[in-house]
């Protein structure tokens, strides 16, 4: 089975495809162009340099947030065109946990924080053992303090990962177990959401090119003006 | 604190296209000032001052118009935050991810979306002080 993953829920973007035993091939850009005009040329590009033909293409997998709202957007509608044109299936991954799978083989937590701004991140918790991964909690958006005060009590290494954890490391540096990604696993990887995706592909669990949704994560200010509003409206109505 | 005092359209176009050469990539322009006060002259004179190209319109309908920097050079992104209300609301316009496109930012009522605006931000205020009188106070940026 062979899958075609996509990633450009950040500033960076990638395309790779991946089966059950390897990573095939893979383009990352970290250039800061523009997702629009690089995403559906590194696809092209991925499979021809692989000598792939669109046919070999079992299934797409694409990070499907959070994150940047016009990367998801790019995206999951290059997923679902792609998906839609050849009648394949698709698997949503979050962004988060796709992060995760970056550091797949280490032992300790991966914390997987992207740059929601204003100090917040966008946060999953992941237990990496024994080559696998388990969640720990739902995607959240968190503030960066908070998150500091949860991993305080933490006893095992705990690994920043996506592109906040240079904000989070910066804040966090008197946490001795609390430590960076590697520079060339710190980004989004579409070869890590191509594996996170794999074994949903492998268990039939996909949804097709119509039913492939991002998820926005609202941050909690905007869940509080939207409360606001609400008693606003329901005010005005009485 | 820059302040300028401007008597006709064109006038406030001259004195943002002057201001413009003071602009630097990722800064971002917050307007505040009432329908008419002058904010899309001024942005014009802006787009003139960064040489970007196209023609500057006011971005009440698209809610952002893009205008391209020669290469090397900055863009500008002019926003009109009129109909924003909420932080959901500018979330899905993209002016996030717009903020780290290294371009500069204009932004129209930009009092809908003070809670979301950069630290730096820069802010120019419009008053209306006759009919065709304008008074302009540029501040912010760490640099005005």
């Amino acid at each position: 089975m062979n899958i075609l993953a996509i990633d450009s829920s950040a500033k960076a973007a990638s395309a790779a495809i991946v089966c059950e035993k390897a990573v095939l091939a893979e383009f990352n850009l970290n250039v800061k162009l523009t997702h629009s005009q690089t995403l559906m040329p590194m696809c092209k590009q991925v499979l021809a340099c692989a000598e792939f033909d669109w046919e070999d293409i079992d299934g797409i997998a694409v990070s499907k947030g959070p994150g940047s709202f016009t990367g998801l957007r790019i995206g999951v509608a290059a997923a679902k065109g792609i998906a839609f044109a050849r009648s394949l299936p698709c698997v949503g991954v979050s962004t988060l946990r796709a992060l995760a799978y970056n550091l797949l083989g280490f032992e300790g937590v991966a914390c997987a924080v992207m740059d929601a701004r204003r100090g917040q991140v966008y946060n999953g918790m992941f237990s990496l053992h024994g080559g696998n991964l388990t969640r720990l909690c739902s995607d959240r958006a968190i503030s960066v303090a908070e998150l500091k005060q949860e991993l305080s009590p933490m006893k095992v290494p705990v690994f920043l990962v996506g592109d906040g954890a240079d904000l989070c490391y910066h804040e966090m540096q008197d946490l001795s177990f609390v430590r960076q990604a590697p520079v060339h696993s710190v980004n989004a990887r579409a070869a890590s959401v191509g594996l996170a995706a794999l074994p949903a592909f492998i268990t039939g669990q996909t949804v097709s090119a119509k039913e492939l949704m991002p998820t926005y994560l609202r941050l909690p200010q905007a869940e509080r003006e939207r409360l606001e509003r609400q008693q606003q409206e329901h005010k005005d109505n009485a | 604190m820059l302040t300028f005092d401007s008597h006709s359209p064109e006038q406030t176009e001259e004195i943002a296209k002057e201001f413009a050469k003071k602009l630097l990539p990722g800064d971002v322009v917050a307007f505040t000032g009432g329908m008419g006060a002058g904010k899309t002259a001024f942005t014009r004179g802006l787009a003139e001052g960064l040489q970007v190209s196209g023609e500057v319109a006011s971005p009440t309908f698209a809610l952002v118009n893009e205008y391209p920097g020669r290469p090397g050079r900055p863009s500008l992104y002019h926003f009109d935050m009129y109909r924003i209300t909420s932080s959901d609301d500018l979330y899905t316009t993209g002016f996030f991810d717009y903020l780290d496109e290294g371009g500069i930012l204009a932004v129209e009522w930009s009092e809908n979306i003070a809670n979301d605006l950069p630290d730096n931000t820069i802010t120019v205020d419009i008053a209306v002080t006759g009919e065709n009188d304008r008074h302009i106070t540029i501040k912010g940026g760490g640099r005005f």
